[in-house]
Protein backbone atom coordinates (compact mmCIF):
# COMPACT_ATOMS: atom_id res chain seq x y z
CA UNK A 1 0.00 0.00 0.00
CA UNK A 2 2.03 3.20 1.17
CA UNK A 3 5.77 2.75 0.83
CA UNK A 4 7.56 3.68 3.88
CA UNK A 5 11.25 2.72 3.82
CA UNK A 6 13.02 1.13 6.06
CA UNK A 7 15.62 4.11 7.50
CA UNK A 8 13.49 6.48 9.65
CA UNK A 9 10.47 5.80 11.70
CA UNK A 10 6.96 5.88 10.18
CA UNK A 11 6.35 9.43 12.21
CA UNK A 12 9.14 10.86 10.96
CA UNK A 13 8.64 9.44 7.15
CA UNK A 14 4.92 11.26 7.58
CA UNK A 15 5.80 14.16 9.28
CA UNK A 16 8.29 15.19 6.39
CA UNK A 17 5.36 14.36 3.73
CA UNK A 18 3.27 16.81 5.61
CA UNK A 19 5.85 19.51 6.02
CA UNK A 20 6.60 18.98 1.90
CA UNK A 21 2.79 19.77 1.30
CA UNK A 22 3.35 22.55 3.68
CA UNK A 23 5.67 24.04 1.36
CA UNK A 24 3.86 23.02 -1.78
CA UNK A 25 0.93 25.07 -0.28
CA UNK A 26 -1.29 22.35 -0.35
CA UNK A 27 -1.69 22.74 3.63
CA UNK A 28 -2.89 26.45 4.05
CA UNK A 29 -1.30 28.50 6.74
CA UNK A 30 -4.07 29.74 9.47
CA UNK A 31 -6.35 26.92 7.67
CA UNK A 32 -7.11 23.52 10.14
CA UNK A 33 -4.96 20.27 9.63
CA UNK A 34 -6.33 17.79 8.82
CA UNK A 35 -7.77 15.45 11.17
CA UNK A 36 -5.70 12.31 13.02
CA UNK A 37 -8.07 10.05 11.69
CA UNK A 38 -8.28 11.32 8.30
CA UNK A 39 -4.74 11.49 7.90
CA UNK A 40 -4.75 7.93 9.41
CA UNK A 41 -7.20 6.81 7.00
CA UNK A 42 -6.08 8.33 4.12
CA UNK A 43 -1.67 7.24 4.75
CA UNK A 44 -3.29 3.79 6.37
CA UNK A 45 -1.53 4.08 9.67
CA UNK A 46 -2.15 3.52 13.16
CA UNK A 47 -4.04 6.97 15.02
CA UNK A 48 -0.89 7.10 17.24
CA UNK A 49 1.59 7.15 14.58
CA UNK A 50 0.20 10.04 13.24
CA UNK A 51 -0.22 11.91 16.46
CA UNK A 52 3.19 11.18 17.09
CA UNK A 53 3.98 12.95 13.17
CA UNK A 54 1.52 15.94 14.35
CA UNK A 55 3.19 16.57 17.64
CA UNK A 56 7.05 16.61 15.88
CA UNK A 57 5.81 19.01 13.22
CA UNK A 58 4.19 21.00 16.55
CA UNK A 59 8.06 21.17 17.90
CA UNK A 60 9.47 22.61 14.92
CA UNK A 61 6.70 25.69 15.17
CA UNK A 62 4.79 25.06 12.27
CA UNK A 63 1.51 24.44 14.25
CA UNK A 64 -0.65 25.94 16.80
CA UNK A 65 -3.83 25.09 19.11
CA UNK A 66 -6.87 26.86 19.26
CA UNK A 67 -9.01 26.02 21.66
CA UNK A 68 -12.10 23.81 20.69
CA UNK A 69 -10.81 23.72 17.37
CA UNK A 70 -7.86 21.61 17.30
CA UNK A 71 -5.12 21.90 15.19
CA UNK A 72 -4.09 24.78 12.73
CA UNK A 73 -1.07 25.42 10.34
CA UNK A 74 0.55 28.40 11.76
CA UNK A 75 0.95 31.31 9.87
CA UNK A 76 4.79 31.74 9.18
CA UNK A 77 5.31 28.04 8.86
CA UNK A 78 6.23 27.78 5.22
CA UNK A 79 8.72 30.54 6.13
CA UNK A 80 9.91 28.86 8.78
CA UNK A 81 10.50 25.34 6.74
CA UNK A 82 11.87 27.19 3.95
CA UNK A 83 14.35 28.83 6.00
CA UNK A 84 15.30 25.12 7.50
CA UNK A 85 15.61 23.82 4.18
CA UNK A 86 17.77 26.65 3.21
CA UNK A 87 20.16 25.99 6.31
CA UNK A 88 20.29 22.55 5.20
CA UNK A 89 21.06 22.60 2.21
CA UNK A 90 23.65 25.35 2.26
CA UNK A 91 25.67 23.83 5.86
CA UNK A 92 24.81 19.90 4.72
CA UNK A 93 24.47 19.29 0.43
CA UNK A 94 26.09 22.37 -0.87
CA UNK A 95 29.58 21.30 0.23
CA UNK A 96 29.10 18.20 -0.98
CA UNK A 97 27.90 19.49 -4.33
CA UNK A 98 30.65 21.50 -4.67
CA UNK A 99 33.22 18.89 -3.77
CA UNK A 100 31.87 16.93 -6.76
CA UNK A 101 31.50 19.52 -9.59
CA UNK A 102 34.92 20.28 -8.67
CA UNK A 103 36.01 17.06 -9.28
CA UNK A 104 34.18 16.37 -12.15
CA UNK A 105 35.69 20.16 -13.45
CA UNK A 106 32.36 21.82 -13.58
CA UNK A 107 32.52 25.47 -13.64
CA UNK A 108 29.14 27.88 -13.39
CA UNK A 109 29.40 28.59 -16.74
CA UNK A 110 28.89 24.98 -17.68
CA UNK A 111 25.44 24.97 -16.01
CA UNK A 112 21.94 25.32 -17.51
CA UNK A 113 20.24 28.51 -15.31
CA UNK A 114 17.43 29.25 -17.43
CA UNK A 115 14.05 28.14 -15.31
CA UNK B 1 -7.83 2.11 32.38
CA UNK B 2 -9.09 -1.27 33.07
CA UNK B 3 -7.98 -3.93 29.93
CA UNK B 4 -10.80 -5.02 27.47
CA UNK B 5 -8.89 -8.20 27.61
CA UNK B 6 -6.91 -9.94 30.00
CA UNK B 7 -5.58 -13.37 29.51
CA UNK B 8 -3.50 -15.92 31.93
CA UNK B 9 -2.22 -18.71 31.57
CA UNK B 10 -4.38 -19.76 28.36
CA UNK B 11 -4.38 -23.59 27.51
CA UNK B 12 -6.57 -25.41 24.96
CA UNK B 13 -6.48 -28.67 23.57
CA UNK B 14 -7.80 -30.47 20.44
CA UNK B 15 -7.62 -34.71 22.17
CA UNK B 16 -3.82 -34.73 22.51
CA UNK B 17 -2.72 -31.41 20.66
CA UNK B 18 -2.29 -28.48 22.31
CA UNK B 19 -3.91 -25.37 20.21
CA UNK B 20 -2.85 -23.08 22.30
CA UNK B 21 -0.02 -23.30 25.30
CA UNK B 22 0.41 -20.71 28.25
CA UNK B 23 -0.93 -17.67 26.81
CA UNK B 24 -0.81 -14.63 28.72
CA UNK B 25 -1.64 -10.95 27.18
CA UNK B 26 -3.75 -8.04 27.88
CA UNK B 27 -5.25 -5.74 25.27
CA UNK B 28 -6.19 -1.80 26.82
CA UNK B 29 -8.93 0.16 25.05
CA UNK B 30 -7.69 2.25 22.16
CA UNK B 31 -5.95 -0.36 20.53
CA UNK B 32 -5.45 -1.87 17.34
CA UNK B 33 -4.22 -5.36 18.14
CA UNK B 34 -2.67 -7.72 15.15
CA UNK B 35 -2.87 -11.41 15.90
CA UNK B 36 -0.13 -12.51 13.48
CA UNK B 37 0.91 -16.53 12.82
CA UNK B 38 1.33 -19.38 10.10
CA UNK B 39 -1.63 -21.16 8.86
CA UNK B 40 -2.69 -23.68 12.20
CA UNK B 41 -0.51 -21.43 14.66
CA UNK B 42 -3.68 -21.20 16.67
CA UNK B 43 -5.10 -17.51 15.51
CA UNK B 44 -8.88 -18.85 15.30
CA UNK B 45 -8.72 -20.84 18.02
CA UNK B 46 -7.54 -18.15 19.83
CA UNK B 47 -10.11 -15.73 18.70
CA UNK B 48 -12.73 -18.84 19.03
CA UNK B 49 -12.07 -18.78 23.35
CA UNK B 50 -12.48 -15.04 23.33
CA UNK B 51 -16.16 -15.24 22.21
CA UNK B 52 -16.66 -17.75 24.43
CA UNK B 53 -16.97 -20.48 21.16
CA UNK B 54 -14.07 -22.61 22.79
CA UNK B 55 -13.91 -23.34 26.75
CA UNK B 56 -10.15 -22.71 27.60
CA UNK B 57 -8.33 -23.41 30.95
CA UNK B 58 -6.73 -20.36 32.80
CA UNK B 59 -7.95 -17.35 33.33
CA UNK B 60 -9.82 -15.74 30.68
CA UNK B 61 -11.46 -11.95 30.65
CA UNK B 62 -12.76 -10.31 28.07
CA UNK B 63 -15.16 -6.71 28.71
CA UNK B 64 -14.98 -7.96 32.30
CA UNK B 65 -16.92 -11.68 31.55
CA UNK B 66 -15.97 -15.25 31.43
CA UNK B 67 -16.60 -15.84 27.85
CA UNK B 68 -17.51 -19.17 27.54
CA UNK B 69 -19.96 -19.22 30.46
CA UNK B 70 -21.14 -15.53 29.71
CA UNK B 71 -21.60 -15.57 25.95
CA UNK B 72 -24.81 -14.03 25.16
CA UNK B 73 -24.24 -10.98 27.18
CA UNK B 74 -20.81 -10.49 26.03
CA UNK B 75 -21.62 -10.75 22.18
CA UNK B 76 -23.75 -7.58 23.08
CA UNK B 77 -20.81 -5.70 23.55
CA UNK B 78 -18.61 -7.19 20.91
CA UNK B 79 -18.02 -6.94 16.93
CA UNK B 80 -16.89 -10.36 15.32
CA UNK B 81 -16.51 -11.46 11.89
CA UNK B 82 -15.32 -15.20 12.04
CA UNK B 83 -13.11 -16.48 9.28
CA UNK B 84 -15.65 -18.12 7.61
CA UNK B 85 -18.36 -15.72 7.71
CA UNK B 86 -20.71 -15.19 4.79
CA UNK B 87 -24.09 -12.90 4.60
CA UNK B 88 -27.26 -15.00 3.14
CA UNK B 89 -27.22 -14.61 -0.93
CA UNK B 90 -31.07 -14.16 -1.36
CA UNK B 91 -31.04 -10.93 1.07
CA UNK B 92 -30.70 -7.58 0.12
CA UNK B 93 -28.14 -5.02 2.31
CA UNK B 94 -31.54 -2.81 3.48
CA UNK B 95 -32.88 -6.35 4.98
CA UNK B 96 -29.85 -7.34 6.60
CA UNK B 97 -29.89 -4.24 8.35
CA UNK B 98 -33.57 -5.16 9.36
CA UNK B 99 -32.53 -8.40 10.30
CA UNK B 100 -29.43 -7.35 12.70
CA UNK B 101 -31.73 -4.45 14.54
CA UNK B 102 -34.01 -7.49 15.53
CA UNK B 103 -31.16 -10.13 16.59
CA UNK B 104 -28.71 -7.23 18.47
CA UNK B 105 -29.88 -4.69 20.92
CA UNK B 106 -26.47 -2.22 20.52
CA UNK B 107 -27.15 -2.11 16.74
CA UNK B 108 -28.00 0.89 15.17
CA UNK B 109 -29.00 0.57 11.11
CA UNK B 110 -29.11 4.43 10.84
CA UNK B 111 -25.06 3.93 11.31
CA UNK B 112 -25.06 0.84 9.16
CA UNK B 113 -26.93 2.43 6.51
CA UNK B 114 -24.97 5.90 6.93
CA UNK B 115 -21.68 3.50 6.75
CA UNK B 116 -22.81 1.63 3.87
CA UNK B 117 -23.36 4.96 1.97
CA UNK B 118 -19.58 5.18 2.43
CA UNK B 119 -19.32 2.16 0.07
CA UNK B 120 -20.28 1.55 -3.73
CA UNK B 121 -22.98 -0.77 -2.54
CA UNK B 122 -26.71 -0.09 -2.35
CA UNK B 123 -28.95 -0.45 -0.03
CA UNK B 124 -31.18 -2.42 -2.37
CA UNK B 125 -28.99 -4.45 -3.59
CA UNK B 126 -28.98 -8.64 -3.22
CA UNK B 127 -25.86 -9.88 -1.48
CA UNK B 128 -25.56 -11.91 -4.18
CA UNK B 129 -24.62 -8.97 -6.62
CA UNK B 130 -22.14 -8.40 -4.73
CA UNK B 131 -18.29 -8.90 -5.60
CA UNK B 132 -16.35 -10.29 -2.78
CA UNK B 133 -14.56 -7.06 -1.60
CA UNK B 134 -18.61 -5.20 -1.10
CA UNK B 135 -19.42 -7.87 1.00
CA UNK B 136 -16.62 -7.87 3.38
CA UNK B 137 -17.49 -3.73 3.17
CA UNK B 138 -20.88 -4.73 3.81
CA UNK B 139 -20.07 -7.09 6.75
CA UNK B 140 -17.78 -4.86 8.49
CA UNK B 141 -20.46 -1.74 8.21
CA UNK B 142 -22.71 -4.16 9.99
CA UNK B 143 -21.08 -5.16 12.85
CA UNK B 144 -19.12 -1.30 13.11
CA UNK B 145 -22.90 -0.19 13.46
CA UNK B 146 -22.91 -2.14 16.68
CA UNK B 147 -22.25 -0.04 20.05
CA UNK B 148 -19.44 -2.36 20.89
CA UNK B 149 -16.15 -2.04 22.73
CA UNK B 150 -14.10 -4.53 21.26
CA UNK B 151 -13.94 -5.53 17.94
CA UNK B 152 -12.74 -9.12 16.70
CA UNK B 153 -12.07 -9.78 13.37
CA UNK B 154 -10.57 -13.47 11.63
CA UNK B 155 -8.86 -12.81 8.80
CA UNK B 156 -10.91 -10.35 7.43
CA UNK B 157 -9.47 -9.06 4.01
CA UNK B 158 -8.17 -13.01 3.05
CA UNK B 159 -8.94 -13.28 -1.12
CA UNK B 160 -9.70 -9.38 -1.51
CA UNK B 161 -7.65 -7.35 -4.18
CA UNK B 162 -5.95 -4.47 -2.94
CA UNK B 163 -8.19 -1.86 -3.73
CA UNK B 164 -10.50 -3.64 -1.37
CA UNK B 165 -8.30 -4.35 1.68
CA UNK B 166 -7.56 -0.43 1.51
CA UNK B 167 -11.11 0.48 1.75
CA UNK B 168 -11.74 -2.41 4.24
CA UNK B 169 -9.06 -0.49 6.28
CA UNK B 170 -9.97 2.74 5.76
CA UNK B 171 -13.20 2.50 7.04
CA UNK B 172 -12.14 0.35 9.89
CA UNK B 173 -9.91 3.79 11.37
CA UNK B 174 -12.29 6.28 10.12
CA UNK B 175 -15.15 4.65 11.48
CA UNK B 176 -14.17 2.34 14.65
CA UNK B 177 -10.37 3.71 15.74
CA UNK B 178 -11.82 6.35 18.29
CA UNK B 179 -9.16 6.02 20.98
CA UNK B 180 -11.30 4.13 23.00
CA UNK B 181 -12.71 1.36 21.06
CA UNK B 182 -10.05 -1.84 20.00
CA UNK B 183 -9.86 -4.11 17.72
CA UNK B 184 -8.19 -7.32 17.25
CA UNK B 185 -7.46 -8.28 13.86
CA UNK B 186 -5.84 -11.53 12.83
CA UNK B 187 -3.71 -12.55 9.78
CA UNK B 188 -0.57 -13.73 8.45
CA UNK B 189 -0.16 -11.46 5.71
CA UNK B 190 1.74 -8.95 7.79
CA UNK B 191 2.95 -6.49 5.88
CA UNK B 192 -0.31 -5.34 4.70
CA UNK B 193 -1.30 -4.26 8.03
CA UNK B 194 2.05 -3.27 10.03
CA UNK B 195 1.65 0.38 9.89
CA UNK B 196 -1.88 0.08 10.91
CA UNK B 197 -0.97 -1.92 14.24
CA UNK B 198 -0.16 -0.49 17.87
CA UNK B 199 0.40 -3.76 19.56
CA UNK B 200 1.44 -7.24 18.05
CA UNK B 201 0.42 -10.93 19.63
CA UNK B 202 2.34 -13.11 17.75
CA UNK B 203 2.14 -17.17 17.74
CA UNK B 204 3.59 -20.17 16.98
CA UNK B 205 2.57 -23.91 17.41
CA UNK B 206 0.24 -22.10 19.94
CA UNK B 207 3.10 -20.47 21.76
CA UNK B 208 2.95 -17.15 22.37
CA UNK B 209 6.21 -15.52 20.79
CA UNK B 210 6.01 -11.89 20.82
CA UNK B 211 2.80 -9.56 23.05
CA UNK B 212 4.58 -5.92 22.18
CA UNK B 213 3.55 -2.38 21.04
CA UNK B 214 5.10 -1.29 17.91
CA UNK B 215 6.89 1.56 20.15
CA UNK B 216 8.77 -1.47 22.20
CA UNK B 217 9.47 -3.50 19.42
CA UNK B 218 11.29 -0.40 18.04
CA UNK B 219 13.12 0.36 21.27
CA UNK B 220 13.63 -3.46 22.02
CA UNK B 221 14.50 -5.00 18.19
CA UNK B 222 17.58 -3.04 16.52
CA UNK B 223 18.24 -3.97 12.76
CA UNK B 224 21.49 -2.76 11.00
CA UNK B 225 21.75 -2.48 7.62
CA UNK B 226 25.42 -2.86 6.60
CA UNK B 227 28.10 -3.54 3.59
CA UNK B 228 29.05 -7.08 2.42
CA UNK B 229 32.66 -6.61 4.00
CA UNK B 230 30.55 -6.26 7.47
CA UNK B 231 28.91 -9.45 6.86
CA UNK B 232 31.01 -11.93 9.20
CA UNK B 233 31.29 -9.53 12.06
CA UNK B 234 27.59 -9.21 12.20
CA UNK B 235 27.15 -12.98 12.00
CA UNK B 236 29.79 -13.16 14.59
CA UNK B 237 27.57 -11.34 16.75
CA UNK B 238 24.63 -13.87 16.78
CA UNK B 239 21.79 -11.90 15.07
CA UNK B 240 18.38 -13.48 15.30
CA UNK B 241 18.01 -13.36 11.86
CA UNK B 242 20.30 -12.32 8.51
CA UNK B 243 18.02 -10.81 5.64
CA UNK B 244 18.37 -8.74 2.53
CA UNK B 245 17.63 -4.83 2.26
CA UNK B 246 17.49 -2.95 -0.61
CA UNK B 247 21.25 -2.22 -1.43
CA UNK B 248 23.00 -5.01 0.88
CA UNK B 249 22.15 -6.70 4.16
CA UNK B 250 20.86 -6.25 7.49
CA UNK B 251 21.07 -8.53 10.65
CA UNK B 252 18.55 -8.20 12.88
CA UNK B 253 19.42 -8.29 16.99
CA UNK B 254 16.95 -8.65 19.80
CA UNK B 255 18.79 -5.76 22.26
CA UNK B 256 21.14 -3.54 21.51
CA UNK B 257 24.24 -5.52 19.39
CA UNK B 258 28.02 -4.79 21.27
CA UNK B 259 29.13 -1.10 20.31
CA UNK B 260 31.90 -2.69 17.46
CA UNK B 261 29.17 -4.01 16.01
CA UNK B 262 26.78 -1.27 15.95
CA UNK B 263 29.58 1.13 14.24
CA UNK B 264 29.38 -0.98 11.50
CA UNK B 265 26.26 -0.62 10.44
CA UNK B 266 22.66 1.65 9.82
CA UNK B 267 20.51 1.16 12.31
CA UNK B 268 16.65 0.36 10.15
CA UNK B 269 13.55 0.60 11.50
CA UNK B 270 12.68 -3.66 12.29
CA UNK B 271 10.22 -4.24 10.13
CA UNK B 272 7.27 -6.70 11.56
CA UNK B 273 7.57 -9.65 8.76
CA UNK B 274 11.37 -9.79 9.13
CA UNK B 275 10.67 -10.27 12.45
CA UNK B 276 7.73 -12.68 12.57
CA UNK B 277 10.31 -15.33 10.34
CA UNK B 278 12.92 -14.66 13.25
CA UNK B 279 10.68 -15.58 15.51
CA UNK B 280 8.57 -17.95 13.96
CA UNK B 281 10.80 -20.37 11.78
CA UNK B 282 13.14 -20.70 14.37
CA UNK B 283 11.89 -21.54 17.69
CA UNK B 284 14.73 -22.91 19.46
CA UNK B 285 15.78 -19.22 19.40
CA UNK B 286 12.54 -18.66 21.17
CA UNK B 287 13.35 -20.63 23.96
CA UNK B 288 16.61 -19.17 24.50
CA UNK B 289 15.47 -16.12 24.57
CA UNK B 290 12.95 -16.56 27.12
CA UNK B 291 14.87 -18.70 29.32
Amino acid sequence: MQPWHQQLPIYQQLADQLAARLLDGELTEGEPMPSVRNLASRYLLNPLTVSRALQALDEDGLLEHRRGLGLYVRPGARDRLRQAARQRFLADEWPALRARLQRLGISEHDLDWTL
Amino acid sequence: MQALIEAQGLNLHYGRKQALDDLSFAVQPGRVVGLLGHNGAGKTTLMKALVGLHAAQGRLSVLGRDPFHDRVALLEDLAYIPDVAILPRWATVSQLITLMSGLHPKFSADRARALIRRTSVGLGDPVKNLSKGMVVQVHLALVAAIDARLMVLDEPTLGLDVLSRKAFYEMLIDEWCDGQRSVLISTHQVEEIETLLSDVLMLNEGRLVLSLSLEDIDRRFVALGHDPAAADAMAAAHPLLRYRVQGGSAALFDGAPPPEVAALGQRLRPSLVDLFVALTRRPEINRTQEG
